[in-house]
């Protein structure tokens, strides 16, 4: 394939994302919460997050503190703008692993069947039995509390129900006609599997992941929560709403702001993913 | 590349199937689709496999491709010599570099054939690529994408299209451009013209046709329609119920005297233009159920001419200058009327 004709394929594909509006707000959302988070240091200083100021306490919105002050006097704004980097890499990490485990493991049992497909599902059906955040907190409280464990934790959690949706979406893929042909064009399992079969199964696909990453989100927050997650001072969404839960009438500010950062970045990943799958998909070209 | 000539060379025996069965088994039956079928085919040359839906065209077709349903397909008998070696034996390895480059498919539905996410410039592409990657450059393959869409009639601009872009007839040029791509020795064509309407179906089998003299590319053409052999094939095969019932030339089939009792059927199947006759002349009853075969000849339930030792006996194949008939009427076991 020419350079120039891949140049025009994304020339195409993106004057077709640019066409659904849901899609580019989506879009602008998601590049100022990504922003927020790369350009964290350059808004405010990271020691803003930790300082603790005793007359601040629990205070509302002001000048001073846009988003006010948590119960230890922190200023919230500061620790919502650097939360975004933990909260992110979290969703984006462990939605894009688990996708890509889920993919391996899902089309090799969907693909080949038989035997394959028999052990892949019968070792699923066991993690299925296991509550994910009791399957994460098993992994954490195994492997120690950090970032990485929090990370492998979740994903492990949500591997299981990718690798049956996966499956489940290869398997009527997989008994198209054009997957025959491809067969006796003389293509290997592999070149099928990664360019007849996937990507005709793909809709699916995208769209529970980029669903997933909010409720990626809100595992780690949940985790958070319990103490095993990211461990305090260090902000993170999640950990900001559980802890605000306390104050849920004294100061439902503290509730209010990290709230509204999950809520619109989990709509930001949900409309671009909408946005890829209509994009994507050739038959649904204008 | 061969000189284009206007008249099929026909050259050395390419493919031979020697007594070939298959069985297709499941935990609760086992369905006997292929039942000791034997022919051959030369370079050059057209074969027909006529028959009805379930006689065993399609299983034939996939087992010389190997490409039968892992799981339930076996081939109980009989070997597949192409090019002189015994495909059973192949692994899928040494298939797959003989898959779209000496043999390729044609399939019968073109509207499920192309895959819809890859541009059919891609897709003809496709074999060429698996197969001559490192002799050819990309911008080598995409040239001879270009040549051979100009050969099917498609303008060469459209070679970034998708295939929902195309007719039902244009996507069956992009199919057989992709079966063509490689120019294999051997061409299987599964009722290509099925899914088309008349006035296309026209136009793809004299394609096929003047590819086939052009390139000397051998071809089983899978069909139920006698028109169809009529206008393509040399040799004719009539199959029911997974047997090779009457095999000759065209001419033994179409002018011969002695017809096995299922082709003349088929012949009387077809409505015809000339003669006034108020109805059709079907053959009564349906295809026996493969799992449970006659014990003799397959055809003795429906058989206007059946006898007792029809349904006792297999009959053996009687052979008259290349012409072969599977029936008790002729040969040694012929009964005296």
């Amino acid at each position: 394939m020419s350079k120039s004709r891949k140049h025009a394929q994304l020339a195409e594909f993106w004057r077709r994302f640019r066409k659904n509006k849901t899609a580019v707000l989506g879009l602008v959302i998601l590049i100022i919460i990504l922003s927020m988070a790369l350009f964290a240091d350059l808004i405010v200083p990271y020691s803003k997050c930790i300082d603790q100021v005793g007359a601040d306490r629990l205070q509302g919105s002001s000048m001073a503190h846009f988003f006010g002050t948590d119960e230890l006097g922190r200023d919230l704004f500061a620790r919502v703008v650097h939360g975004s980097r933990y909260s992110l890499l979290i969703g984006l990490a462990t939605s894009l692993m688990a996708l890509v485990i889920g993919a391996v493991l899902g089309a090799s049992a969907g693909y080949f069947g038989g035997w394959v497909d028999n052990v892949i599902s019968r070792i699923v059906d066991v993690f299925m039995c296991v509550p994910p955040i009791l399957l994460s907190l098993a992994v954490v409280a195994a492997l120690g509390t950090n970032l990485r464990n929090l990370i492998i934790a979740i994903t492990v959690s949500c591997v299981p129900g990718n690798v049956r949706l996966i499956r489940s979406v290869v398997l009527t893929a997989a008994e198209q006609d054009y997957v025959e042909a491809a067969k006796s064009y003389g293509a290997s399992n592999a070149r099928i599997i990664f360019r007849y079969v996937l990507p005709n199964a793909m809709g699916p696909i995208i769209v529970n992941t980029t669903m997933s990453i909010s409720d990626m989100m809100l595992s780690a927050a949940g985790l958070s929560f319990i103490g095993m997650g990211i461990q305090p001072p260090s902000p993170e969404w999640g950990a900001l709403l559980s802890n605000a839960q306390i104050y849920l009438f004294s100061a439902p500010h503290m509730l209010l702001f990290p709230g509204l950062c999950i809520l619109f970045s989990s709509l930001a990943f949900n409309l671009v993913g909408d946005g890829l799958t209509d994009a994507l998909d050739p038959k649904l070209k204008d | 590349m061969e000189e284009y000539t206007n008249q099929v060379q026909i050259g050395e025996k390419l493919l031979e199937i020697k007594d070939l069965s298959i069985v297709y088994k499941t935990d609760l039956e086992t369905v006997r689709a292929v039942n000791g079928i034997s022919f051959s085919l030369r370079e050059g040359e057209t074969l027909g496999l006529v028959g009805e839906t379930g006689a065993g065209k399609t299983t034939t077709a996939l087992g010389i491709m190997k490409l039968l349903p892992e799981r339930t397909a076996r081939i109980t008998s009989g070997q597949i010599l192409f090019e002189d070696r015994d495909i059973c034996g192949l692994d899928n390895h040494e298939m797959q570099q003989i898959r779209g480059q000496k043999i390729s498919m044609i399939f019968q539905d073109p509207m499920t054939a192309l895959n819809p996410v890859l541009t059919v410039g891609e897709q003809i592409g496709e074999a060429l690529y698996l197969h001559h990657q490192k002799e050819l450059s990309p911008k080598e393959i995409e040239q001879k994408v270009e040549e051979t869409l100009e050969l099917v009639g498609i303008p060469k601009e459209r070679k970034n299209e998708y295939p929902y872009q195309f007719s039902g007839g244009m996507r069956q040029r992009v199919v057989i451009a992709i079966a063509l791509v490689c120019n294999p020795r051997l061409l299987i064509a599964d009722e290509p013209t099925t899914a088309l309407d008349v006035t296309i179906q026209a136009q793809i089998l004299s394609m096929i046709c003047d590819l086939q003299r052009k390139y000397g590319t051998s071809v089983i053409m899978i069909t139920h329609d006698l028109g169809v052999v009529a206008e393509t094939c040399d040799q004719v095969a009539i199959m029911y119920a997974g047997e090779i019932v009457e095999y000759g030339t065209l001419a033994d089939i179409f002018t011969g005297e002695e017809h096995h009792p299922y082709t003349t059927g088929l012949f009387g199947s077809i409505p015809s233009l000339t003669e006034n006759s108020a109805r059709l002349h079907p053959i009564e009853g349906l295809m026996p159920d493969p799992t449970d075969l006659p014990k003799g000849c397959s055809f003795s339930p429906r058989c206007g001419k059946c006898m007792e030792i029809c349904r006792q006996q297999k009959p053996d194949v009687y052979e008259k200058e290349g012409h072969q008939i599977r029936c008790h009427l002729f040969g040694e076991g012929k009964v005296k009327e």
